[in-house]
């Protein structure tokens, strides 16, 4: 008996638009259509792995960002925000059949405006990490009464 | 079909994600990514499920088939607009045979970090094994 490994093309979902952090609404396709030509010139479908599949998610006082990470140790996660654009690196070790392979996964995420980067927040749980991003208090607009004379 | 599958490989593979889901009641599945290893001794088997916890993890072996569902813990909070979504919400479903290969009774699983690791003992009888000459 052997176990053969089949590469399957890992298909996601894209849901494009315009208002997601100022990233292009083709972005998604392109990538996609990369990957199709792609495999249609190998005849393999390859399985990266060093894709980070991420969820952003919105309520009144944060943004919330999640990306699966499977396997990462803590500290080998960076979240970093430059320059308005949040960047998620993440390192993996592991060991197969004695060897040691090392994989690197990133991914950068443009931010809107009303993110106040000074109290950003990080959670890593069951290979998932989920980083909070307030965003900025709005002031109340203030409204001002003239006298005409 | 599998005379077809090796002249245009794309007909023989299964969409990731199928509608119908392996069971009835799991509804829409997607295969996760995994890697298989293996020893004189066993099988290894490494499964990428984030966001699976040992609770929402199972892992049968009937028929020669060895099969893990892990269903995602996480829910979309009440008030949170999702503004992209790349995952999906759809159960984590694994199918293997091996066809008698693998002893079930010895599996050994330790799911940490959503890294599922196994490790399939070989049966006995494929064992490798020496023959005595008389």
């Amino acid at each position: 008996m052997r176990i053969v490994r089949y590469n399957y093309p890992n298909y996601r979902r894209f849901v494009p638009s315009a208002g997601l952090f100022d990233r292009s609404p083709w972005t998604g396709l392109e990538t996609e259509i990369d990957r199709l030509v792609q495999t249609a010139l190998t005849g393999v479908a390859t399985l990266t792995g060093s894709q980070v599949p991420v969820d952003v998610f919105e309520d009144q006082a944060n943004t919330y960002v999640r990306a699966e990470l499977p396997g990462v140790a803590r500290e080998a996660v960076n979240v970093e925000v430059v320059d308005g654009v949040l960047n998620l690196t993440a390192a993996r070790k592991q060991q197969n059949d004695g060897q040691e392979e090392s994989t690197s996964f990133s991914r950068s995420i443009t931010l809107s405006d009303d993110v106040q980067p000074e109290k950003i927040g990080a959670a890593y749980e069951n290979g998932v990490l989920t980083v909070t991003l307030p965003k900025r208090e709005v002031a109340t607009p203030k409204k001002v009464t003239v006298e005409v004379r | 079909m599998s005379l077809f599958s090796n002249v245009i490989p794309s007909f023989g593979r299964s969409n990731a994600c199928d509608a119908n889901g392996g069971a009835a009641d799991l509804g829409a599945t997607v295969k996760p990514a995994f890697r298989t290893s293996e020893t004189a001794e066993a099988y290894g088997l490494t499964v990428y499920l984030p966001g699976v916890t040992k609770e929402n993890l199972e892992i049968t072996g009937e028929n020669d088939q060895i099969r893990i569902i892990g269903r995602r813990a996480f829910k979309q909070p009440e008030g949170w607009t999702s503004l992209h979504r790349e995952t999906a919400d759809a159960t984590f479903e694994l199918v293997l045979d091996h066809t008698g290969g693998v002893d079930v009774e010895k599996i050994q699983a330790q799911l940490q970090d959503g890294v599922l690791q196994l490790t399939l003992p070989k049966a006995e009888a494929l064992k490798p094994r020496k023959i005595a000459v008389s």
